[in-house]
C-alpha cells in the first residue's frame, strides 16, 4: 500500500502514524455510473457504510451518481439511506454530501454537467481531484461511458499527485473478440494501470486464503504436483435457480456467468507457481502463466471433455422447483446451459497428466465452492485386504463457501483389538478460528480500488487467456456440439458428466 | 465492533478443588475436555494470564475474555495472590462452549488462589498451564509491574491499563514513568491508549482534506480534557507526532475525553475538534477554518468498552513507538 504522501501529493499528516496500519481510503469523489441501479443498492453503498463504520474512509470523501433515472441530489441521498437502513451514525454524516448527475451515458451534456459536480465537490468536500469511477451500469455502455470522460478530462487526473481510476465490473465482453474490443476502446482512453476489472470471487477471504494456505505453510506445496497428487476436482455450485435473472441469464449461461471469471480464477490460484511476492505484478504474472498451461482444447476434445447441461423441473432442499425453460424472462426452447462440466488438462512440469475436473451449476443440491485435491494411493498397502476395508486415498479439501475451511481425509486405526484401518476426516474450519469480522468481497474490492492496490483485480491479460480457454467450448456450441443435456433441479448434473470422470477411472466427490 | 462480539456463551462444565497440585488442575482439564459428547477441534490464538485482581475483577476479567471468546480463542489464567494466607492452591477450571456464526469455538479458563510464599512466585505456576507455541499475554489489571518482575519476563506481551494503576489519578507521573521503562523494554498494550484509537483516528481524519492539510504545520494550541492518565497520553500523543513544545499543550479535567486544536494556515485559522458529549456513545469530529467548508464526521463508540479495547490489545500485542513517544511526552505534561 502506499503511503499517505504519495497517495495524495500533499504534505504528510503526522497523526496518522500508528493509525494507517488499517487500511485507509486517501480523499477521493467516487462516480457511481448506474447508480440508480440494483448493484449500487445491493452491494457497492452497503460496502461503503461498512468501511465508513470502520472508519476507512476518509473525511473527505464523496458519492456522484451517474444514471438514466431522473433524481434529485436530495432522492439521490433518501435512496442511499434507504439502501442501509441499519446504517451506523458515521453513515448520514457522508450521505450529506453526495451528489447525484442524471442523463444519457453518450450526452455531452451529462459530462459537462459531472464535470462541474466533481469540482464542486472538490471544494465542498476536498477531495483534492481524486477519482474512482465505478461502472456499474450494463456491459453494453461501459466503452461508451469511458470515452465520454475522455472527451471531458475526466479520464486523467488534473494536477500531479492526484489520481484517476476506473473499475470495470464483469462481464467483461462476451467472448474473446468483444473482450479484446473492449479493451481496445478502454485502452485508448485509459492506460491499464487505471484499469481495475472486479472478478468479486477474488474478494472473497477464503479465496485469498487459498495463497496464503499454499505459500504461508511449508507442508502443502511439497505434495502440490503431479507426484503427490492424483487428480483435482473444482466445484462451484449453487442451489438456486436463475430467479428474476432469466433473462440476463439467456444471454449469458454457466460458461460466461460463472467459468470464464470465477471458475477458472480458483483454478489459476490453486495452479499457480510460488510469486515472489503477493503483489498486483507478483501473483498476476504467476496466474498468466498458469493459464496459459492450460491446454486449449480442439472441437474434438471440447465434444469429449465437456458436458454442458439443463436442469428440468425437481426438488431443492424440500420445495419443488421448476425447470430452467418454465423460468420467468426463458424461451421454452431455450439453449443455454445451466451447468458445465469439464476436464482440463495442464502442461506444465509441475501439473502434466494431472486430470482437472471443473464443475459449476444452478439449481444443484446446495451451494458449496470447494477445490479438492485426491492424492495418489501409498505406494505399497502393508495391510491385509480386509484391514484396509474402509480406507479411500487422502484428500485435501479448501472449502471456499459456506463453511470456508479445510479439510484433510486421512486413514486411522478403528479402537479395538484388530488391526484395521479406516477413512477419518479432519476439519479446519476459519470462522472458528477468526472471527474477526471478514470484509465482504465488494467491501474488500471497494477499498483496493480506492487505495490503488490492483492485486485482486483482473489485469487485461489474463481475461484474454481466461477467453482463449473457453472460446472453443463457445465455438463448438454453436454448432449444437455436444448436445445439451437435461438434469433434474437438485441433483449433481447430468449423469453424462459422471463419464467425464469414469474415463480415468475417478468419480465426482459429494462436497 | 460491539456486534463481532455478541455471541452466545455457555459454560459447559466446571471442576474445582481447595488445596490442589497444578498436576490435578491440568488432568480437570483433560478431563473436563474429554467428557464432552461433541468433539469440535480446538483452535486456540492465545494464553491470557491475568494477575493483580481481587475475587470481582477476575470475574469481570474472565466476562470480557467470554465475550472475546470466539475472536481470540484460547486459554484465560486468572491468579488472585493472597500471600498472607495459609499455604495452598484452590482452583476452579471451567470448559466454555461459545456459539458464534454457527461456529463452535471452546475455550477455558482457570482460576487459582494461590495462598502463601507461592503467591510470589506466579512465574513457576503458569508454564505447566499455557498452551504450547502460543503468545503469552500477560494483563496487569490494576498495576504497573516492575520491569524485573518474573511475569513480565516470561510474558510475550504485557497488558496494562494505566486508568487503573493506584494513584494515577491523582498524579500520573509516577506510573506514566514506569510504563515508559517497561514499554522501552517489552511488547507493552495499555488500554488506555486503545480506548484512545477513535479520538486520534478521527482527529488525524479531520487533516485528511487538501484545504486543512496544511494547518498541521499552524498548531498553535491545544486543549485536551478529560480524566488524569489518558488526557496527558492524548495530550503526549499530539505534542509529539506535531512536534510542539509542551506549553502550547493545555490540560483540562472533565469525564469525558475531547480534542481542540486551534491553528492557521496562510494568514486563515482553523478550528479542529474532537469531543464525547455526556450521555452519548458517539465521538463527534468537526473541521472550520476561514473560505474551507465545514466538516464532521461521527463515529459510534462500542457499548462494552472492556472486551473492545482487550480484542483490540489481543490482536496487536506489539510494541508502538507512537505509543512510545506519547508516554515520553506524556510524562513532561505531567510533570509542569
Amino acid at each position: 500500500m502506499a503511503t499517505d504522501a504519495q497517495d495524495t501529493g500533499l504534505p504528510p499528516n503526522p497523526l496518522l502514524a500508528g493509525i494507517s496500519t488499517e487500511r485507509r481510503a486517501p480523499p477521493l469523489a467516487l462516480v457511481v455510473f448506474g447508480a440508480s441501479g440494483d448493484l449500487a443498492s445491493r452491494k457497492l453503498l452497503p460496502a461503503l457504510e461498512r468501511l465508513a463504520s470502520r472508519r476507512q474512509l476518509p473525511a473527505a470523501f464523496a458519492v456522484v451518481g451517474v444514471a438514466r433515472t431522473e433524481m434529485t441530489d436530495e432522492e439521490f441521498r433518501d435512496m442511499c439511506r434507504k439502501a442501509v437502513p441499519d446504517a451506523g451514525p458515521s453513515w448520514e454524516g457522508l450521505v450529506k454530501g453526495f451528489r447525484y448527475v442524471s442523463g444519457e451515458y453518450a450526452s455531452a451534456p451529462t459530462f459537462e454537467r459531472l464535470a462541474q459536480v466533481l469540482e464542486e465537490v472538490d471544494q465542498a468536500r476536498g477531495t483534492g481531484g481524486n477519482r474512482v469511477h465505478y461502472l456499474a451500469t450494463v456491459p453494453g455502455v461501459f466503452a461508451e461511458v469511458a470515452e465520454s470522460l475522455a472527451r471531458h478530462g475526466l479520464n486523467k487526473p488534473s494536477h500531479e499527485g492526484a489520481f484517476v481510476r476506473i473499475v470495470v465490473e464483469k462481464p467483461y465482453g462476451r467472448d474473446l473478440a468483444s473482450a479484446l474490443e473492449l479493451d481496445d476502446r478502454l485502452h485508448k482512453v485509459f492506460d491499464e494501470p487505471q484499469l481495475y476489472r472486479i472478478d468479486h470471487y477474488l474478494g472473497k477471504e477464503t479465496v485469498q486464503n487459498v495463497l496464503a494456505l499454499r505459500f504461508a505453510n511449508a507442508i502443502f506445496e511439497p505434495v502440490w504436483d503431479r507426484r503427490y497428487v492424483d487428480h483435482v476436482q473444482i466445484t462451484v455450485a449453487e442451489e438456486l435457480g436463475v430467479g428474476h435473472r432469466g433473462g440476463f441469464y439467456e444471454s449469458a449461461g454457466a460458461l460466461r456467468d460463472i467459468v470464464q471469471n470465477h471458475v477458472l480464477q480458483v483454478l489459476a490460484l490453486t495452479l499457480v507457481e510460488p510469486p515472489a511476492t503477493i503483489d498486483a505484478k507478483g501473483i498476476r504474472d504467476e496466474k498468466v502463466k498458469a493459464l496459459r498451461a492450460v491446454e486449449i482444447m480442439t472441437p474434438d476434445e471440447v465434444a469429449t471433455n465437456v458436458v454442458r447441461g439443463q436442469y428440468g423441473p425437481g426438488w431443492v432442499e424440500g420445495e419443488p422447483v421448476p425447470g430452467y425453460r418454465d423460468e420467468e424472462g426463458v424461451a421454452p426452447d431455450s439453449s443455454t446451459e445451466t451447468y458445465v462440466g469439464m476436464r482440463l488438462r495442464v502442461d506444465n512440469w509441475r501439473w502434466a497428466g494431472v486430470p482437472f475436473y471443473v464443475r459449476t451449476g444452478k439449481r444443484l443440491p446446495k451451494r458449496v465452492t470447494e477445490v479438492a485435491m485426491q492424492f495418489r494411493e501409498v505406494p505399497h498397502l502393508p495391510f491385509q485386504k480386509g484391514q484396509a476395508r474402509g480406507l479411500g486415498p487422502n484428500t485435501l479439501v479448501l472449502r471456499i463457501q459456506p463453511d470456508e475451511g479445510i479439510t484433510l481425509r486421512f486413514g486411522a486405526k478403528v479402537p479395538g483389538q484388530e488391526f484395521r484401518v479406516r477413512s477419518v476426516s479432519m476439519d479446519f474450519s476459519y470462522g472458528a478460528a477468526f472471527l474477526e469480522e471478514a470484509p465482504e468481497a465488494y467491501e474488500r474490492l471497494l477499498l483496493d480500488a480506492m487505495v490503488g492496490d490492483p492485486t485482486l483485480f483482473i489485469r487485461a491479460d489474463e481475461v484474454e487467456q481466461a477467453w482463449r480457454i473457453v472460446e472453443p467450448l463457445l465455438e463448438v456450441w454453436a454448432e449444437g456440439r455436444p448436445p445439451l443435456v437435461p438434469y433434474a433441479a437438485g441433483t449433481w448434473g447430468p449423469p453424462e458428466a459422471d463419464g467425464l470422470l469414469a474415463w480415468d477411472g475417478h468419480r465426482w466427490r459429494t462436497p | 465492533m460491539a456486534d463481532a462480539l455478541a455471541v452466545a456463551d455457555h459454560p459447559l462444565s466446571v471442576w474445582e478443588g481447595d488445596g490442589v497440585t497444578i498436576s490435578e488442575v491440568t488432568g480437570a482439564l483433560v478431563r473436563l475436555r474429554r467428557g464432552q459428547p461433541e468433539t469440535a477441534t480446538r483452535t486456540s490464538s492465545v494464553t491470557l494470564v491475568v494477575v493483580g485482581v481481587d475475587e470481582d475483577e477476575a470475574t469481570a476479567a474472565t466476562n470480557a475474555m467470554h465475550r472475546l471468546g470466539a475472536r481470540h480463542p484460547g486459554r484465560t489464567l486468572v491468579l488472585v495472590p493472597d500471600p498472607d494466607a495459609e499455604r495452598g492452591i484452590d482452583a476452579r477450571v471451567a470448559l466454555h462452549h461459545t456459539e458464534a456464526e454457527g461456529h463452535a469455538v471452546w475455550s477455558e479458563d482457570i482460576r487459582l488462589r494461590v495462598r502463601g510464599p507461592a503467591a510470589r512466585h506466579l512465574d513457576s505456576l503458569i508454564e505447566p498451564l499455557t498452551l504450547p507455541d502460543l503468545p503469552l499475554c500477560v494483563w496487569f489489571v490494576a498495576s504497573a509491574p516492575a520491569l524485573h518482575d518474573p511475569l513480565v519476563a516470561v510474558a510475550d506481551a504485557v497488558l496494562v491499563d494505566l486508568r487503573q494503576i493506584p494513584g494515577a489519578a491523582g498524579d500520573p507521573a509516577p506510573a506514566l514513568i514506569s510504563l515508559t521503562r517497561l514499554a522501552a523494554e517489552r511488547s507493552l498494550v495499555d488500554l488506555s491508549w486503545v480506548r484512545l484509537m477513535p479520538w486520534r483516528e478521527l482527529l488525524a481524519g479531520m487533516f485528511d482534506p487538501a484545504p486543512y492539510r496544511p494547518f498541521l504545520d499552524g498548531v498553535h494550541a491545544v486543549e485536551v480534557c478529560g480524566l488524569p492518565g489518558p488526557r496527558h497520553l492524548l495530550g503526549g500523543w499530539i505534542a509529539s507526532q506535531l512536534r510542539l513544545p509542551s506549553f502550547a499543550v493545555q490540560l483540562r479535567q472533565e469525564d469525558h475525553v475531547s480534542v481542540v486544536i486551534a491553528a492557521t494556515a496562510d494568514g486563515r485559522s482553523g478550528r479542529f475538534s474532537v469531543e464525547r458529549r455526556a450521555g452519548e456513545h458517539l465521538v463527534r469530529a468537526r473541521a472550520e477554518a476561514d473560505g474551507a467548508p465545514a466538516h464532521e464526521l461521527v463515529l459510534a463508540l462500542p457499548t462494552d468498552t472492556l472486551p473492545w479495547s482487550l480484542g483490540a490489545a489481543l490482536s496487536r500485542p506489539y510494541r508502538d513507538p507512537v505509543y512510545e513517544e506519547s508516554l515520553a511526552a506524556a510524562v513532561l505534561l505531567a510533570r509542569r
